[in-house]
């Protein structure tokens, strides 16, 4: 039986309205890591409008390339924490400057209103001790903890082994410690 | 294995994370939604995909045009070098000016073409295929005594023979010419026929192959010179030469004073006499070889014996030129392959350069 004209025209409409695969994907992956990828950025270049910038033009693209992401490749986060890596190591290039794993001291004084001076010298400590670290060291505390990535995905970044990787977190995190301790 | 220092530590590090701004936050989600409108600083030449998807198409018809166009002014340029005449698109040219059957346009046109308006005075010895006849060669410039001869092939109807015929005699008489010889036959399509042979003083042979080949369709056309004059100059030369050695006999035999010697100076000058006859009558083959030129005109009449590109445009001879168009366009594509080749690849190592750089370089930011 033939379709009539308008539900055929109909039809179309709604094939074209409808947001396809690709992008519902992505619509879910930037919910999931926007303050993730913010995170990650800002404490690489240490300057929140720049931050801001990098993070947009990460997203943009991602978004741009979402086609070509191959899922057998790796993880979406993965694929976008990479894209994300290369704009902020860009934008450092560009500056010319060493990256620096810090939090913005804007950040410091946030934390310890609620939870008191204690908290809030311990943090102080941790901060100068993530300074005193290797940038590569800070970069992989800050993909683990700043990110959220799991080690699987820190390797995808990074271009390393999950092994690899696992064990220069765990060094990493051992020297924070240490800094840490001397701190303390 | 971690130990509650580590608990505390990792709780500290979260509580360092980097938060966004709900501003920024909003606003990215606004550009998220609205799909992430470029905003970079400069912008950056960038084809939607519809767009690219259409350059395809386009890019391809570029590089045929290109390819077209270049076949075609190449075989032009060939065509010129070659000759004139030929098929459609120009790719069958040949050399001889007449084996491409042509209508005359006009008396006037024609006799233009014929007309022989340029020197070569320089032509060489022997029997040469000359030019066409829009280059003809004067038939004696100066001192020079050049021998032609022309061969006209005409096309017609069995029942046009006759009055061919009778135009042919027409136009030779007008222009001083003589019908040396001539054979006229009637019958079927490729039976029917005549065969002039004429000799026309050279001075017109221009004009009178005009008039001829105004009579009917020409199917064919040649010239040839041979530049006659070694032998002439030669030859006029000896026969000097063997009148200063008449007179000089002459004047023995009037000193003579036994009959012995009388006797023997006569028969040497007889001797001498018909050598210089002989030279003064191959002087003279020789100057009218010069002055009169021998045409050889066929009228024939049946379909035309069409060499290679003769004849109406037809299947054959668009089967050539595609031949000929797509040999051009393979080779166009290799002089393209062999600059674009190596451009590609100078790009495409500077390519592999750069990457290699800015990854180098990212590691560096880090290190």
């Amino acid at each position: 039986m033939p379709r009539s004209e308008g539900m055929e025209q109909a039809l179309v409409a709604e094939a074209q309205a409808a947001p396809r695969a690709g992008d519902i994907a992505f619509e879910r992956l930037y919910r999931s890591s926007r303050d993730d990828v913010y995170a990650y950025v800002a404490s690489l270049l240490r300057d929140g409008p720049a931050a801001e910038e990098v993070t947009a033009a990460a997203f943009e693209r991602a978004y741009r390339k979402r086609n070509r992401f191959d899922p057998e490749r790796g993880e979406p986060r993965a694929w976008l924490f990479g894209i994300a890596r290369n704009a902020a190591l860009d934008e450092l290039r560009r500056r010319g400057r060493q990256a620096e794993l810090a939090a913005e001291p804007a950040d410091l004084e946030s934390f310890g209103a609620p939870e008191g001076a204690q908290h809030h010298e311990r943090r102080l400590a941790v901060s100068a001790a993530l300074e005193r670290l290797q940038p590569s060291e800070r970069e992989l505390i800050a993909l683990k903890f700043f990110a959220g990535l799991e080690n699987r995905e820190i390797a995808r970044v990074l271009g390393l082994s999950e092994s690899n990787a696992g064990t220069k977190l765990h060094r990493a995190m051992t020297k924070l410690r240490e800094a840490c301790d001397g701190n303390a | 294995m971690e130990t509650p220092k580590d608990d505390q530590l990792i709780a500290d590090l979260l509580a360092l994370r980097p938060a966004p701004r709900p501003e920024f936050a909003a606003e990215l989600d606004q550009r998220a939604a609205a799909g992430f409108p470029r905003r970079t600083r400069w912008p950056r030449f960038s084809l939607s995909f519809p767009t690219r998807r259409l350059l395809i198409p386009a890019g391809g018809l570029a590089v045929v045009a290109i390819a077209v166009v270049t076949a075609v002014v190449v075989s032009n340029e060939a065509g010129d070098k070659v000759g004139s005449g030929g098929s459609m698109l120009g790719l069958t040219r040949e050399v001889d000016s007449g084996s491409v059957p042509e209508r005359p346009r006009s008396l006037e046109q024609a006799a233009e073409e014929a007309k022989p308006t340029v020197g070569a005075s320089s032509a060489p010895a022997g029997a040469t295929e000359i030019e066409p006849l829009s280059r003809d060669i004067k038939p004696q410039a100066q001192n020079r005594a050049v021998e032609r001869n022309a061969e006209l092939v005409l096309g017609a109807a069995p029942a046009d023979v006759s009055e061919d015929s009778s135009k042919v005699f027409e136009a030779v008489h007008a222009h001083d010419g003589i019908v040396m010889n001539s054979s006229t036959r009637e019958g079927k399509p490729g039976e029917a026929g005549a065969r002039f042979e004429l000799l026309i003083p050279s001075a017109k042979l221009g004009d009178a192959l005009a008039a001829l080949s105004a009579i009917d369709e020409v199917r064919s056309r040649h010239e040839a010179t041979n530049d006659i004059t070694a032998p002439t100059v030669t030859t006029g030369e000896l026969l000097q030469d063997s009148k200063a050695r008449i007179d000089s006999l002459l004047a023995q035999l009037e000193a003579t004073e036994t009959e012995s010697e009388r006797e023997a100076v006569e028969a040497e000058l007889a001797q001498e006499r018909r050598h210089r006859s002989r030279l003064r009558a191959e002087l003279q083959h020789l100057e009218r070889r010069a002055d009169y030129s021998r045409v050889l005109v066929r009228i024939e009449t049946g379909a035309a014996d069409e060499p290679s590109g003769g004849g109406a445009w037809g299947v054959g001879d668009a089967l050539d030129d595609a031949g000929q168009i797509l040999a051009v366009a393979a080779a166009v594509a290799v002089v393209a392959l062999a600059i674009l080749g190596p451009i590609a690849l100078v790009a495409l190592l500077a390519w592999l350069a750069h990457r290699a750089w800015v990854r180098r370089e990212r590691r560096r930011v880090l290190s």
